[in-house]
């Protein structure tokens, strides 16, 4: 898609803010989704046979112009720019610049995001999309992929099995995209359409379904523009694509929650499993729900003809931008939180997403088994906890989240969390009953509904034996990061 | 909130307006006939069945309350207060009521940690609900003080709902059934009475987190102002003092003068006056414009259409 003359390449989140109102993209501008990394945004790459100049934070003025000057011989040079990349002059992938962020790990399955157009046939056919496995090698490369993100049916789990049972089960099956809620999916969405509906597309031929849901959170604007976009160019999909919008509420993530919400219930609850939605799903049709996550690492697999074996995720907290990343299943997770900008020194994560594990080791490798061994989550997500973060207070706040953000369901959940959120409160006056609260989450753990409840207590667990000296610290009065002193003044 | 109705995709014409606000759960009973081993003793159980089938059949080791369970008609299993948990060889630790009897499987009601369970989920449906059980109409005839007699729970881990700051009104704006919502422990059954069986859609639930209640599809606030018909069916099912008949509210109160159900929970939605039979002015409106031939199903409303025609006002 080069040419011969340069190509320009503005990358954001939301990339039509970048531009300048008056200026719209001029030819051989493309307009392409964030990479990931937002501190760099806008990100301006300047592209001339096979050398890229990187401009980070452009304001519209410097956007209006590098796309001036692009055609003048020295604008692929260096001109000014953060980085500059010589790679093959046909590639498909961004050519990673040693930039804050995007230096980390690999980019297969992010390959894509900050260098294709997102709704470009053209771009995704150039980089061997659009093929159409045969069932065989579906299953095949299922058997070693496992579900990404507590929004897939198969999280963590081979999704194989599940979709030979919705094979076996009798009925029009359907396939449902859950990108809600989570930073690395509505990325993925949003600068990688083509890949995500790949992988739909692939397991909705394999299962034979009829139907294919994009389904996200209503607040992730951009990214359901855009996948809605690409869902109608799709060429030849092997069942209708539907995009719909959820509730931009944590729960409505999960995958009995996400049919729900596409089924128009005004309520959003869990539902009740055994049958899972692989035997009974939306509309009572077997279903499948994978995160975009899961289906990109499909496509790529499928592309490649062997798994990419690495995880996407988003480090976020106390860092001066998200920044979604692809690192090996190999990699630990302090590669994870060097790719971010802390803007303090490191004094734990909380990895697994809302309801992650609390730790101050990173040192533990990001494949999904050693994540639970270690009692962390692998949602794709770490939130990084500065050394002035009081860790009482951060998990009291999660609890608290969760005690007002469950969908009121069942008992375990809906009270469990609220009297966890109580426990903690009480610390604060001299009354730590850790035995209470393992007791209290070790229940909300094996008997609640979904994910939510069964999650809901780990951050808790996870910091009670990790920083144990803080929990009592403040049974004592006392906050070792000095930021509840109001809290344990009015107990 | 809206009160879009809940598409499904074959909802016959006369429940597709029905919004309960519940999700559609899928059939959760076995494939096909099975035996189960419960505690050691073998149990045959039909298709369809779940666990809670089985552990009716047999002496337990541990009781097994299963308070929300009511496993008649179409109401449940809802699965909600998790005091049914059992251990299985197979599965862990699963809810009996909802859980399908898998031929073959073994139970246990007294593994450790499903008696933790049952024990702490009891607790916390106690942790919500307003303890007065001596100036309940309920006192007595209650499935969640039977579970907590049967469990000898003494003392509740977390305590009982007892800031009356905290408790919401009665509703005894009705003339046949009056709601006391602190004593709910959100089973489902009457959302499921009024609108699976009654196919009536008065009651729904609603909200979410500590928010969760039982409220109405017709969105407004008291029994009075909702599509009710006074079936009664609600208050049936009803496993506390929550949904009570009139005029039996206090009928097994424990005489301490001057104490009843309303003052004990302070403040009260009172009754207009204006509904004057069992059908609300609602609902009367709302047969007199969605039904343009009444005469056309008399048999079915005359008992209870309190125009002139059919002896008028009710008492």
């Amino acid at each position: 898609m080069t040419g011969d003359g340069p190509t320009v390449r503005i990358s954001a989140t939301d990339p039509e803010r970048a531009l300048s109102e008056t200026n719209a993209a001029p030819d051989g501008v493309f307009v392409v989704g964030s990479t990931g990394a937002q501190a760099l945004e806008p990100l301006v790459a300047v592209t001339r046979e096979g050398r890229t100049a990187f401009h980070a934070r452009c304001s519209p003025e410097r956007v209006a112009e590098l796309c001036a000057r692009a055609d003048s011989p020295e604008a692929a040079q260096s001109g000014g720019s953060d980085a500059v990349v010589d790679h093959d002059p046909e590639t498909a992938r961004l050519p990673v610049p040693e930039l804050p962020g995007l230096g980390a790990g690999e980019r297969t399955v992010l390959g894509a995001c900050g260098w294709r157009r997102p709704t470009s046939v053209a771009d995704h056919e150039a980089a061997g999309g659009f093929g159409a496995p045969g069932p065989t090698a579906v299953l095949e490369a299922g058997e070693s992929l496992r579900g990404r993100g507590w929004g897939d049916l198969c999280q963590d789990e081979s999704v194989a099995d599940t979709w030979e049972a919705v094979r076996d089960t009798d009925g029009d099956a359907a396939v449902v995209v859950n990108g809600h809620g989570t930073a690395s999916d509505a990325l993925l969405l949003a600068s990688a359409p083509f890949e995500v509906l790949d992988g739909a597309a692939a397991v909705a031929r394999t299962v034979d379904a009829d139907r294919i849901v994009v389904y996200a959170s209503d607040d992730d604007e951009h990214a359901v523009e855009t996948v809605r976009e690409a869902a109608e160019t799709y060429p030849e999909p092997p069942a209708a694509i539907d995009v719909v919008t959820g509730p931009a509420e944590y729960r409505a993530a999960e995958p009995t929650m996400s049919i729900e919400a596409i089924e128009g219930n005004h309520r959003l609850e869990a539902r009740l499993r055994p049958p899972g939605p692989e035997e009974a799903g939306l509309h009572g049709r077997p279903t499948l729900v994978h995160t975009p996550r899961t289906l990109a690492h499909l496509a790529v697999a499928l592309r490649r003809d062997e798994s990419p074996g690495t995880r996407v995720l988003t480090v976020a907290g106390d860092v001066a931008a998200p920044v979604t990343v692809e690192l090996s299943e190999t990699a630990t997770l302090s590669e994870a939180v060097d790719a971010a900008d802390l803007t303090g020194d490191f004094k734990a994560a909380c990895v697994g997403g809302q309801f992650g594990g609390v730790t101050r080791e990173t040192d533990v490798t990001l494949d999904p088994a050693a994540l639970a061994d270690a009692d962390l989550g692998t949602e794709g997500s770490v939130r990084v906890l500065a050394d002035d973060r009081c860790i009482v207070e951060f998990v009291g706040r999660q609890a608290r989240f969760a005690s007002e953000e469950n969908c009121g369901r069942c008992v375990p959940c809906r009270e469990g969390t609220t009297q966890l959120a109580e426990l903690l409160r009480d610390i604060y006056g001299g009354d730590y009953d850790r035995d209470g609260i393992e007791e209290l989450i070790r229940v909300m753990d094996t008997s609640s509904i979904c994910a939510f409840g069964v999650r809901a207590g780990r951050p808790t667990r996870t910091a009670m034996s990790a920083f144990g000296s803080e929990f009592e610290a403040h049974a004592d009065g006392r906050c070792p990061a000095g930021s509840c002193i109001e809290a344990l003044e009015a107990s | 909130m809206s009160s879009e109705p809940h598409e499904t995709a074959e909802a016959p014409p006369l429940t597709e307006e029905i919004a309960p606000g519940t999700a559609s759960d899928p059939p959760v009973g076995g494939d096909g006939p099975a035996t189960v081993t419960v505690d050691g003793t073998e149990v045959s159980v039909g298709a369809d069945a779940t666990l809670i089938d089985a552990i009716e059949g047999v002496e337990t080791e541990e009781s097994v309350p299963a308070l929300c369970h009511y496993g008649r008609e179409d109401i449940g299993p809802r699965s909600e207060c998790r005091t049914c948990m059992v251990e299985t060889d197979a599965h862990g630790v699963v809810p009996a009521c909802s859980f399908p009897a898998e031929d073959g499987l073994t139970v246990r009601t007294d593994a450790g940690a499903a008696s933790e369970a049952r024990d702490v989920n009891l607790d916390l449906v106690l942790s919500d609900h307003n303890l007065r059980c001596t100036t309940c109409g309920k006192n007595g005839r209650c499935e969640l003080q039977d579970a907590a007699i049967e469990q000898e729970v003494e003392e509740p881990r977390y305590g009982v709902l007892d800031d009356r700051g905290e408790y919401e009104p009665l509703d005894d704006t009705s003339s046949f059934i009056q709601i006391d919502r602190n004593k709910c422990i959100l089973c489902n059954r009457c959302v499921d009475a009024c609108n699976d069986v009654q196919v009536e859609g008065v009651l729904r639930m609603e909200g979410s987190g500590q928010d969760t209640r039982i409220g109405f599809q017709s969105d407004v606030d008291t029994m009075e102002d909702s599509t009710c018909v006074s079936c009664g069916h609600c208050a049936t099912v009803c496993p506390t003092g929550s949904l009570v008949e009139k005029g039996i509210e206090d009928a097994t109160t424990i005489p301490l003068p001057g104490f009843n159900q309303k003052n004990s929970v302070g403040t009260a939605y009172e009754s207009s006056g204006k509904s004057k039979g069992p059908m609300t002015p609602k609902k009367r409106e709302k047969r007199a414009t969605t039904d343009p031939s009444p005469s056309d199903d008399a048999t079915e409303t005359g008992v209870w259409d309190d125009d002139g025609a059919s002896g008028g006002d009710w008492p």
